[in-house]
């Protein structure tokens, strides 16, 4: 994974937030490494990465800006339950989208839902972790690249 | 009509359910799971299947072959995160009738769903 792979999934995030109501723009900060601690938020839909590559893809936010996701996508009732599904199903869809640069060789899990900072999830240690930072409607969110190319 | 969506997101059946709502659907069942899409098939014969891939237990391609098994005529309609031709190629070798790609867009969604019953 290097600087030039980042940008498939910063593309795959603009291709979401503009799906929900392309006159709200998304902004995205520019990506950095973190290598130790990762910036969880509330609410962590993760994806296992295997196959021509390991590591995760992980979709962080706080719970403002998943709610207002789901009242743009006219969704009620807004509870706990929802907001994990919604958060789980962004992350499958940002590393989905991926596979149009990696191949179907990117095999991708079914999400794994985490709430708080405390994630339990086996990030790979020899991955670089690539943070990209979105502002949605003055929300932060992040996606979280932690994944190692075995070819490619 | 009857329609059948799969889709292991609660959020996306409904949003698809929504998008989909006309006078021409008079049935909508959900599942979330393959096995779950392959009994209510099975029993129902649904006019239009929309189906996941990416799922927990039976993935949707193995689900699409088990309901081409039952129909060979079954209209059914991939909506997918997986965004390689690879995969959208395979779906269609094996029976499906047309293949989206997520993040949904409500008007290519309908107009697939049009171009499907049309057909």
């Amino acid at each position: 994974m290097n600087d030039n792979d980042i940008q498939v999934f910063i593309n795959g995030v603009r291709r979401y937030f503009d799906s929900i109501k392309r006159d709200v723009r998304v902004v995205i900060e520019p990506p950095f490494i973190k290598d130790e601690e990762k910036p969880f938020l509330e609410y962590t839909g993760i994806i296992g990465i295997s196959g021509k590559a390991h590591g995760a893809v992980c979709f962080t936010a706080n719970g403002v800006m998943l709610e207002n996701i789901l009242r743009f996508l006219n969704e009620t009732p807004i509870n706990r339950d929802v907001i994990c599904d919604l958060v789980g199903e962004i992350a499958n869809t940002l590393s989905g989208n991926a596979r149009e640069e990696f191949g179907r060789d990117f095999l991708i899990s079914v999400p794994i839902v985490s709430t708080g900072q405390n994630v339990r999830f086996q990030f790979p240690s020899d991955s670089r972790n690539y943070v990209i930072p979105i502002i949605w409607q003055a929300e932060k969110a992040f996606l979280l690249v932690c994944i190692k190319q075995d070819t490619r | 009509m009857k329609l059948l969506i799969v889709d292991d997101s609660s959020v996306v059946r409904r949003a698809i359910e929504r998008d989909l709502e006309s006078g021409e659907i008079t049935e909508v069942d959900q599942a979330a799971t393959g096995e779950d899409a392959v009994r209510l098939y099975s029993a129902k014969r649904h006019d239009v299947v929309t189906l996941d891939i990416t799922m927990p237990g039976m993935d949707g391609l193995t689900c699409l072959d088990k309901i081409v098994e039952i129909n060979p005529e079954a209209r059914v309609l991939i909506i997918s995160a997986l965004r390689d031709k690879a995969t959208a190629i395979d779906a269609i070798k094996r029976g499906a009738s047309g293949f989206l790609c997520k993040p949904i867009n409500p008007s290519e969604l309908k107009e697939a769903f049009k171009l499907l019953i049309e057909d």
